[in-house]
């Protein structure tokens, strides 16, 4: 499903110095995988995750979705396949502030003309009612836990049903509990939906069964295993 | 959830943020806006005053121009003589169509036999006169009869049956003229007949007996044939005709005109800086505020908004704070000049009339315009520059 | 809310104060009588009539800053609206200014009055709609 092939990714810093986070790396995605990717702090985790989200471009090498380099495409293509395609959990709050629990889930679909609004606001509700936030939806974000908040982002990428989950330490921030619960509810969504994941964690609450482990080292592939 | 409601939640989100950009917007559209909006009610008061006397030259007094402009805008009387005999003089000339006299008078000051303090008084001879006769064709369908007059906007009766008492002779008041912004709006305008019939019982009625000249006059109203140079008629007459002074109407009011040019000039300079300063200041906001929503701005890449999308949003809500603050302060500038017109013609003493529609509808528009494109311009760079930047990039603390 | 009153408060200063200085008598456009005595024109009657608008509306402004119970800032914004009126009541119909247009009262007090009024009734009327919404814990 997702290829990066041979990327390499480095970032300009200010003098001399610059800073190549991944090296040349090669690993593949199946479809319906549960991808768990691990390593020390430095080794390009989150730069390979970005990678293939197409957030950031590589600075040589391809990345592929579905046999398509992401990066031949136009900027209103990339985006909507993002939209489309791929759902985000992010380590930091990224929840929109100003906007509600229930119109932070709906947001994705405003981007796009996916679904209506009537059908959107609805989809957003049960999404909210999966995660156990269904009394939630006029609160704002800064009124809720960081585990809420996070449910309330898993919900958010889950709206416009999408193929592949990519979650960049969902769990960093939270107590262990909390972890657990947010550990389970991804695992879920991968169970019962069929949608890719793709995870950046070091949380040891990983359970489902044949998840690939990719351990990274220095920017390349050092390990990989399946539980 | 929709993207109008995006924009507002953004904007109403960080207050002060939001109120600079606001302020910004609302004077660089209030301070121009109210400085044509003034001179164009001058201007529109000024045309109405030169419509209303209807004459091609105005003749005065040797040195008198002044004091007539000023009685005529300011409704501030001021005796002005010259011999009647320049009439017959100027009259011989064929450019001439026709000529009409007037002699200004003022009540007294603060006596009980006149109504109203210092009011300026014209009185005009039916017979010859051009300026008010088409009111009076309009709205009496006759001339004014003896002890008849017809005032300004502002001059009215403290009850319907009541006179107004011009040195002890009661007036009937039979109407008034359309608002001119000007001091003519508290001006009496009385007959000949009328005026020698109150000077005579103000012998006995008045605190102070009032004169009126048989021989003097104080302006002659000159309309010339068709297709007449004015220049060269009014040069003529000032070789011809000894101690007067020729007015051309388009040069009526010069004092005053210069005064605003002048005013507008220095304005000018003022608004340059006031504008250079709000769109910095605009430009400062909207780089700061880029900087700090980075990270909202790369999630809503991430989520699927396309470059496109986010410099359009950005722009929208540049452009709604650019709408509402210039909206503001032209909505302020308009309440402003309606509810303080008397106190800008005659405290500030500046001619003052609101502008005909269409032009009062440019006016707004202009003044919008000015505002929405100065803080879009303001705003274009920073949030290109945000609107570039990878989603990665910009979600990086 | 507190925005609003906070206004309501400067409103009342601007309604109590300016008519002082704006009225014919303070600018020496009083009528001089024969004895030398200065007869109080209607402008100036109305300054102090406002007076008596200004000082209950400072007070409204006041509890809809203080008071959290739902009734209370009803009530008060109740006040703030008919205060308002009377305001713009006072230099129009009820007492009224100098007719002429050339005379400080007619050209800058009863504007201010009518303005400074139609913001306070603005204003009260904003605040009514929003104590009535009030969710209060001891409604």
């Amino acid at each position: 499903m997702i290829h990066l092939k041979q990327v390499t990714k480095v970032y300009p810093s200010d003098g001399a110095n610059s800073v190549t986070a991944l090296r040349e790396l090669t690993l593949v995605v199946q479809r319906g995988d549960f991808v768990v990717i691990k390593g020390r702090s430095g080794s390009g985790k989150t730069t390979a995750l970005n990678l293939m989200a197409g957030l950031t471009r590589p600075t040589s090498g391809l990345v592929e979705l579905e046999g398509v380099d992401l990066w031949s495409l136009p900027d209103r293509q990339q985006s909507a396949m993002r939209n489309y395609r791929m759902g985000f959990v992010f380590q930091f709050p990224s929840l929109l502030p100003s906007l509600t629990v229930l119109e932070n889930v709906i947001l994705p679909t405003i981007f796009g003309p996916g679904l209506a609004p009537g059908e959107a606001a609805a989809q957003a509700k049960n999404l909210l009612a999966t995660v156990g936030l269904e009394d939630k939806l006029t609160a704002f974000p800064r009124q809720l836990s960081a585990g809420q908040q996070q449910r309330v982002v898993i919900a958010r990428s889950l709206i416009n049903q999408p193929e592949i989950l990519m979650a960049d330490e969902p769990t960093s921030n939270l107590d262990e509990q909390t972890e657990r619960e947010i550990i389970a509810i991804l695992e879920k969504v991968h169970r019962l939906q069929g949608v890719t994941v793709v995870m950046v964690t070091h949380t040891p609450y990983i359970s489902t069964p044949g998840a690939l482990i990719l351990e990274l080292a220095e920017g390349r592939l050092a390990k990989q295993s399946r539980i | 959830m929709n993207v109008p409601r995006l924009i507002h939640r953004n904007v109403t989100r960080n207050p002060f943020r939001s109120g600079v950009v606001f302020s910004c917007a609302f004077l660089l559209a209030a301070l121009p806006f109210a400085v044509t909006f003034i001179t164009e009610g001058g201007r529109a008061s000024l045309q109405r005053v030169l419509g209303r006397l209807g004459a091609d030259l105005l003749i005065v007094p040797e040195g008198a121009e002044v004091k007539v402009e000023t009685a005529l805008l300011m409704g501030k009387p001021a005796p002005v003589w010259m011999p009647r005999e320049n009439l017959d003089k100027i009259a011989r000339m064929p450019e001439v169509a026709r000529l009409s006299p007037q002699v200004h008078l003022a009540t007294l000051a603060g006596a009980s036999c006149c109504s109203a303090s210092e009011m300026f008084i014209v009185v005009y001879e039916p017979d010859t006169d051009f300026t008010l006769r088409p009111w009076l064709d309009q709205h009496l369908g006759r001339e004014l009869g003896p002890g008849e007059v017809i005032g300004g906007s502002q001059v009215f009766l403290p009850n319907p049956k009541a006179n107004i008492l011009v040195y002890g002779s009661p007036v009937s008041l039979k109407g008034n003229l359309a608002r001119s912004g000007t001091g003519l709006d508290q001006t009496l305008f009385m007959t000949s007949e009328t005026a020698r019939e109150v000077a005579r019982m103000s012998k006995t009625r008045a605190e102070q007996e009032l004169v009126v000249p048989t021989n003097q006059i104080s302006a002659i109203l000159v309309k010339l044939q068709p297709g007449t140079l004015p220049e060269r008629v009014a040069a003529r007459i000032a070789r011809e005709v000894s101690g007067v002074t020729v007015i051309q109407s388009p040069a009526l009011f010069q004092a005053t005109r210069r005064e605003l040019t002048g005013l507008m000039r220095i304005i000018f300079v003022i608004l340059t800086l006031v504008w250079l300063l709000s769109v910095t200041v605009a430009g400062l906001i909207f780089s700061l505020a880029a900087h700090e929503r980075r990270r909202e701005l790369g999630v809503l890449r991430a989520l699927g908004s396309s470059r496109a999308f986010v410099f359009r949003l950005l722009l929208a809500e540049a452009a709604a704070l650019a709408f509402a603050g210039a909206a503001g302060g032209i909505a302020l500038c308009l309440t402003l000049a309606f509810c303080f017109q008397e106190a800008i013609v005659f405290l500030l003493k500046i001619p003052f009339l609101f502008p005909p529609p269409l032009l009062l509808a440019a006016l707004v528009l202009g003044g919008l315009l000015v505002a929405l494109l100065s803080v879009v311009l303001a705003a274009l760079v920073p949030i290109w520059r945000i609107s570039r930047m990878e989603p990665a990039q910009a979600m990086r603390e | 809310m507190k925005a609003a009153a906070a206004s309501l408060i400067v409103l009342a200063l601007l309604i109590g104060v300016i008519p002082q200085f704006t009225d014919c008598q303070s600018q020496g456009k009083a009528i001089q009588l024969p004895n030398g005595k200065t007869l109080p024109m209607k402008c100036h009657w109305t300054a102090r009539a406002e007076i008596a608008v200004a000082v209950p509306l400072l007070l409204s402004g006041i509890l809809l800053i203080s008071c959290r119970h739902r009734e209370s800032r009803r009530n008060a914004a109740l006040m703030t609206i008919v205060s308002g009126l009377l305001g713009i009541l006072l230099p129009t119909v009820l007492i009224g200014v100098c007719a002429k247009p050339d005379m400080p009262c007619y050209a800058l007090m009863k504007p201010t009055l009518v303005l400074a009024g139609s913001l306070v009734v603005a204003l009260g009327a904003g605040c009514f709609i929003r104590a009535v919404r009030q969710r209060d814990a001891n409604p």
